[in-house]
């Protein structure tokens, strides 16, 4: 049930959101949504990394400040600079997430043929016991 | 035992991630287009997307109908009431009379009488031979028929029940007309009170408006006369936020 916390945890933040009812308005809200992709890589690729054993808790975590940062500074930039760059931010994020979650998919999945496995080989043992003691 | 969770290392990564999945919950929700912040947002897409974004929302279709039939209801209770306080003094009914003109000049009150129905559909023919645009009613096409019964002599027009007045627009977005804020789509009804066979005149002059359908499919324009109809009030905004009457003028 771990994967379940984190689902949880974004459900409790946009609650909050909710409640406090600030709606950001304007172009700021523009770059914010381009920065909300930037966190969800992140968070995809800390899930994945959790999920390989891999996690490193001040990478993660500098890497979804400055992922949502440079997120939204290279969105702002290309409208300073009259380039949708925004779309570049998109881009690159998009795919990003798609390989994470393939990857999460496929280790949950291969987790859960291993499971059961496990079990069908422990199934097997007790009955060969069972049959052995049996006289 | 959860299959789910790894074994092999600790849960270490679930907190920080749920920590972080608080900030970016969060972010989404404050970044989520609401009713307070759509006009805000809007302005900032491209003409595409924009089109895109405001052709889907069929909320706003049904919000726009339940505002119109509001307007009308209020409209017609200030009627009443301008005609009880008429019905005092005589200078207070001079007053309404030529209040009740003014808005029936407008287009702000039901206008009943005989006129015709301009009916336009899309063809069902085949594209074959035949420029596939030719063949689906156009914004230009309606505003042409319109144009064309005001020149007639038409006193009152309805495109699709909505009542054209003097700031109404004809608009293409995406696949569908707008006329002021209120979408149609084929078919386009269109009705107007006047003398039916001066109208009916109109639309059926050689090289007139409708003779261009006609070429392409008969079966996309007909006319009728009607003996007696009744065509509703402008039901859109009146608000006027720029522009005043200068001093001497009044």
């Amino acid at each position: 049930m771990g994967i379940l916390i984190p689902i949880t945890a974004l459900v409790i933040g946009a609650v909050l959101a909710v409640l406090l009812n600030s709606p950001l308005v304007g172009i700021t809200a523009q770059y914010l949504a381009v920065a909300c992709l930037a966190g969800l890589d992140s968070v995809c690729g800390g899930i994945r990394s959790g999920l390989e054993g891999k996690f490193q808790n001040d990478v993660f975590i500098s890497g979804f400040v400055f992922n949502i940062l440079i997120a939204f500074g290279i969105a702002w930039m290309g409208d300073q600079i009259y380039i949708d760059l925004f779309l570049a931010v998109a881009l690159v994020l998009g795919w990003r997430i798609f390989n994470n979650l393939s990857l999460i998919r496929r280790i949950l999945l291969t987790r859960l043929k291993d499971y059961r496995d496990r079990k069908r080989m422990q199934e097997m043992v007790q009955s060969a016991s069972q049959t052995e003691s049996a006289p | 035992m959860n299959p789910l969770v790894s074994r092999i290392t600790g849960n270490s990564w679930i907190a920080p991630v749920s920590i972080m999945c608080v900030v970016l919950g969060f972010m989404i929700a404050t970044a989520w287009v609401t009713d307070q912040t759509r006009a805000s947002r809007l302005s900032l897409l491209s003409p595409a997307q924009r089109n895109r974004v405001q052709s889907g929302s069929v909320d706003m279709q049904t919000a726009i109908q339940d505002t119109q039939a509001e307007v009308a209801k209020l409209r017609a209770e200030k009627t009443k009431l301008e005609n009880a306080m008429a019905s005092q003094t005589s200078s207070t009914k001079a007053l309404n009379d030529s209040l009740q003109e003014m808005k029936r000049l407008a287009g702000l009150t039901d206008l009943e009488g005989p006129g015709v129905r301009v009916e336009l559909k899309d063809s069902k023919k085949p594209a074959s031979g035949i420029f596939p645009a030719d063949l689906i009613i156009h914004d230009l096409d309606v505003l042409k028929v319109v144009n064309e019964l005001w020149n007639a002599g038409a006193e009152a027009i309805t495109v699709n029940n909505h009542r054209v007045v003097g700031g109404t627009s004809f608009r293409c977005v995406g696949s569908v007309i707008l006329v002021d804020d209120v979408k149609i789509a084929s078919p386009v009804i269109i009705r107007a009170v006047g003398d039916p066979d001066t109208l009916k005149g109109a639309m059926e002059l050689p090289e007139g408006v409708l003779s261009d359908f006609r070429e392409i499919d008969p079966a996309m324009a007909t006319v009728t006369k009607v003996d007696k109809q009744r065509l509703p009030a402008y039901a859109g905004s009146t608000t006027k936020r720029t522009g005043t009457v200068p001093k001497d003028a009044k």
